[in-house]
């Protein structure tokens, strides 16, 4: 089945919000959506939810004779199933563009980068080696499927332990796992893909972008990278012409994300090996009962509820009464009704974040042992700062808080004056 | 492999060239009567021969006609006698679906497509020897069949690949080099604007020498447009002496 | 079979005849003007209030507009241009015609003149039986009536001289190659005829005896052409490649010119290499001398 097409009037909607700054679900533009990262009962076994994008990711292993180039490296296999049940964009069996593009991508951002020892998967020279085969189904297509399968894929092979085996002569043993402790694979570094999406000929810019974004979107810029800021790969795609500042600017986010990315998929491990050494449910199983696993969850509020109406009553009363304007209708000719792509939305965007996640929060979240963690590098401001009222008032000045990342506080200022000054010499030339 | 050393204390590379050196490029356009636009590049001993045709009806499916633009359509083959091992498939594997798709967004960048909509454009670019840049080679190629088709672009499109021995930028990578480990980066530019239609990197490499390598990457793509303009400029004066006024 | 064999030669690089560098030619890229005052044609775009040319080709200048010709290209067809085509497709009440354009024309059933006359009613039945007045594969000549919007040609036939072409040989070559004339229909002194399309498609066929009214141009002969008559359309058809091969202008003179240099060969013989360097060289000689 075709995609659907979008309407004209929800692709300029889409693009005059991306114009100002918003974005359909209230992030901002470099945000990401909410990571969570899930581990079945199996090793190797992750599923990964960025936002509404569901993706699993299972590996295996099984041994096999090695390449007759490389007679003592193991194999690496890397597939991404766009199975129609994520979307019905996906057709069954066929290679699309897409899949070959993620494909080859995953291969890139983690066979390239030569990220796993593949040395250590040999077993007897020439003869049998490990093939560790990682298989990512999407479960669900809400955009940036590249950064859901690379954590996903990354995590899984963080959290996979192959069999052991000896080697007695001629003899090879698989042990298994109740005689002999599996092993881990040995990974030197994690490299991570952030996907950058461009608008406007690459006059905006925004990070992971969801379903509807990718589809009025230009271009894409997809970045790998480790927490020791070495780039595994770069590719851009979909005709936009970047310039080098661009580039570069993308790349000082992608640094920034990845750590963040990092810290999670580590504690999201620790958290389950902590469970499994604890004996405890966890995995698959311990997820069933809440439902963690349906996509029809309920998302609990990550709104700070407690002291809610009596802030927003305090608020109530020091504002002063509304004017009384009465939003009057528009009517060129007394009796005629209009249709038109409508007026100018009149709706005060909130721009605040609805995440207000204290502290204590995260800790049972700990205990649960699923590690959920908001990525927007402001929470950790906004919760020590001063907290965002969101009442009901119509007089409420919307506060729009500026994603300022301490660390990186004057690069950052400074890079982005030269992405506006970029953006508009780009502007200039596509007239 | 690891013992090579691909960049001499000298500063000279395996093949003898300077670390900014480009491969020697030589280049005939309109090669083919049958087609458009066609056009046979060598870069070293890399060479690759480019097709065009179009702006013509849709063919195929109908339903993948754009109605506000043109669709191109691109298709990267690799000859079965093009590297050491003979080939088993000359195209649809993973690695040429891939190149195809590539090339495709390079040229939807620098086309300009929107003039003929309704219509296609087919680019077929077939690699006869392999020798490193596979990707760069082709889009040279087929920048030079686009423009001797008559189809309109924005600028040329020049590629080249650059790799990162020893903290130098190697521009061509070719392809000893290429297997030897190092970190490249192949990118196509339309060297007028400096605008990137393309950018593709393999292997790590710390983020702080990205700059320096794009620096080279770019400059090398604007030794080759200078190729390829006496190349078109050359072509005109030739065919344009013959239809004399 | 005798083989026709030949050693290899130096191309001579024409690049030496012509010493001057016209400044009038320019590749993709290349800033024209950055005077604002000028017009942007085709083959040119504007990039930072420059005009810039697309493609390769001469810069033409028309008062304020400003145009860039590239030297090969599909044909882009204007009203009143005579093309040859070949149905594609019968479609409802059309028909679809390549004309080595960048979309298939269109021939609707509204602008032939069907057997019967000019002012013919057309019917339903017209409808059912437009496969029979012309079917896919069949040659026409027509000429463009229209152009849509989005670059398509509208053709008509409503002339005697347009219709289906019935025997004769085709010959495809670049349009920009065809010289625009008063007429591009020719009967040519040797004894065959010439249609010679804006679209760069050529129709030679044998000048026709008496030319048959009533029959709407949709029912060709089936004669047998005498063997001086092919002879005439082969060595007609080898001129124009050659003319083609080195990019000379075609026009009936141009053609005329070359079949009366090429009789000291035979047919065959025309296409050699060697052979075409020299008619065509007496051919451009005589066009010089007939212009001096």
């Amino acid at each position: 089945m075709k995609d659907t097409p979008l309407a004209n009037c929800e692709r300029d909607f889409l693009l005059k919000a991306i114009e100002e700054k918003k974005r359909l679900d209230g992030r901002q533009t470099y945000d990401y959506r909410k990571i969570k990262i899930t581990f079945g009962t199996d090793y190797g076994c992750c599923f990964v939810d960025l936002g509404k994008t569901r993706v699993m990711a299972q590996v295996s292993c099984e041994i096999v004779t090695p390449k007759e180039n490389r007679p003592n490296e193991g194999i690496m296999f890397f597939n991404i199933e766009l199975s129609p049940m994520a979307s019905p964009a996906f057709e069954q069996g066929r290679q699309s563009e897409l899949s070959v593009n993620l494909n080859r991508q995953l291969e890139r951002c983690l066979r390239n980068s030569k990220c796993i020892d593949t040395e250590s998967l040999c077993v007897v020279s020439g003869e049998k080696v490990w093939q560790i085969r990682v298989d990512i189904h999407m479960l669900n297509h809400d955009g940036n499927l590249m950064d859901a399968a690379s954590i996903a894929a990354i995590t899984a092979l963080y959290h996979f332990k192959r069999p052991d085996v000896g080697i007695q002569g001629e003899e090879v043993t698989v042990y298994p796992p109740e005689e002999r402790d599996p092993i881990p694979l040995s990974i030197y570094h994690m490299p991570i893909s952030v996907s950058f999406s461009f608008f406007q000929q690459g006059t905006y810019l925004l990070v992971d972008p969801c379903e509807r974004e990718e589809r009025v979107m230009d271009g894409l810029l997809m970045i790998a990278m480790n927490k020791h800021r070495e780039i595994c790969s770069i590719q851009s795609s979909g005709g936009i012409m970047l310039l080098k500042e661009q580039v570069m600017r993308c790349s000082k986010i992608a640094s920034v994300k990845v750590s963040e990315i990092t810290e999670l998929i580590t504690k999201a491990l620790e958290n389950d090996k902590k469970a499994r050494k604890a004996g405890g449910r966890f995995g698959f199983a311990e997820s069933m009962p809440q439902e963690r696993i349906t996509a029809l969850k309920k998302d609990e509020t990550p709104v700070e509820m407690t002291d809610v109406t009596e802030t927003a009553y305090d608020i109530v009363q020091k504002a002063e009464a509304p004017p009384q304007t009465v939003p009057s209708p528009v009517l060129p000719v007394p009796g005629m009704g209009q249709v038109g792509l409508g007026l100018q939305n009149s709706w005060g965007l909130e721009d605040d974040e609805e995440e207000e996640e204290e502290d204590d929060d995260s800790v049972e979240e700990q205990e649960e042992k699923v590690t959920k963690m908001e990525v927007e590098q402001h929470r950790k401001e906004q919760s020590s700062g001063d907290v965002v009222e969101i009442s009901d008032s119509e007089e409420e000045e919307v506060i729009i808080l500026q994603p300022e990342i301490p660390n990186r506080g004057p690069k950052n200022a400074g890079s982005s004056s030269d992405q506006k000054g970029a953006a508009k010499s780009k502007k200039r030339q596509t007239k | 492999m690891a013992g090579l050393e691909l960049l001499s204390d000298q500063g000279y590379r395996i093949d003898g060239r300077k670390a900014t050196e480009l491969r020697k490029v030589q280049a005939r356009m309109g090669v083919f009567a049958q087609a458009d636009g066609s056009a046979y590049l060598e870069q070293g001993n890399t060479k690759a021969l480019a097709v065009v045709y179009g702006p013509h009806e849709m063919r195929g499916s109908r339903s993948r006609t754009l109605h506000d633009r043109a669709v191109i359509n691109c298709q990267y083959s690799m000859a079965t006698f093009s590297t050491a091992e003979r080939k088993r498939r000359p195209h649809g594997d993973r690695k040429s679906t891939e190149m195809s798709l590539h090339l495709k967004q390079t040229f939807e960048a620098a086309v300009m497509t929107q003039l003929y909509p309704r219509s296609q454009i087919d680019i077929y670019v077939k690699i006869l020897q392999s020798d490193g840049g596979n990707y760069s080679v082709c889009v040279n190629a087929a920048t030079l069949a686009v423009i001797d088709a008559g189809i309109p672009m924005r600028d040329y499109v020049c590629a080249c690949t650059v790799g990162f021995v020893d903290e130098t930028p190697l521009a061509d990578l070719c392809y000893a080099e290429e297997g030897g480990g190092v970190s490249s980066l192949a990118l196509a530019l339309l060297p007028r604007g400096g605008q990137i239609a393309l950018l593709q990197m393999d292997a790590r490499l710390h983020q702080d020498h990205l700059e320096t390598l794009m620096e080279a990457a770019m400059t090398a793509c604007k030794g080759v447009s200078k190729v390829l303009d006496e190349v078109v400029r050359q072509h005109l004066q030739e065919v344009s002496v013959l239809t004399g006024e | 079979m005798a083989a026709d064999m030949r050693l290899p030669v130096i191309r001579k690089p024409v690049s030496l005849i012509v010493s001057t560098d016209r400044r009038d030619l320019v590749v993709p890229g290349d800033v024209i003007t950055s005077d604002t005052g000028f017009m942007r044609g085709h083959g040119t775009y504007v990039d930072e209030e420059k005009l810039t040319a697309s493609v390769a080709g001469e810069v033409q200048r028309v008062d304020k507009l400003i145009c860039v010709r590239p030297l090969k290209t599909r044909f882009n067809g204007e009203v009143g241009d005579v093309v040859v085509g070949r149905i594609t497709e019968v479609q409802q009440k059309r028909w679809k015609v390549e004309t080595n354009s960048r979309l298939d024309s269109v021939l609707l059933l509204s602008s032939v003149n069907l057997p019967g006359g000019e002012l013919r009613r057309r019917s339903a039945e017209d409808e059912l039986t437009m496969r029979e007045y012309l079917q896919e594969g069949d040659l026409i000549s027509a000429e463009v009536q229209s152009v849509f919007s989005d670059g398509a040609l509208s053709l008509h036939t409503r002339s005697l001289k347009y219709g289906k072409l019935g025997q004769g040989v085709l010959v495809q070559l670049s349009p920009s190659l065809i010289k625009r004339q008063k007429s591009h229909f020719h009967n040519l002194p040797c004894g065959a005829s010439i249609i010679l399309g804006n679209n760069g498609f050529v129709w030679l066929y044998p000048t026709p005896g008496q030319q048959e009214e009533e029959a709407g141009g949709f029912y060709t002969s089936h004669e047998p052409v005498s063997l001086s008559d092919r002879e005439v359309i082969s060595r007609l058809r080898n001129c124009l490649l050659a003319l083609a091969a080195h990019k000379v202008l075609l026009f009936d003179t141009s053609v005329l010119y070359c079949y009366e240099s090429s009789l000291q060969h035979q047919v065959k013989d025309v296409l050699k290499p060697e052979v075409m360097e020299e008619i065509v060289m007496l051919t451009q000689q005589k066009l010089l001398e007939q212009e001096g």
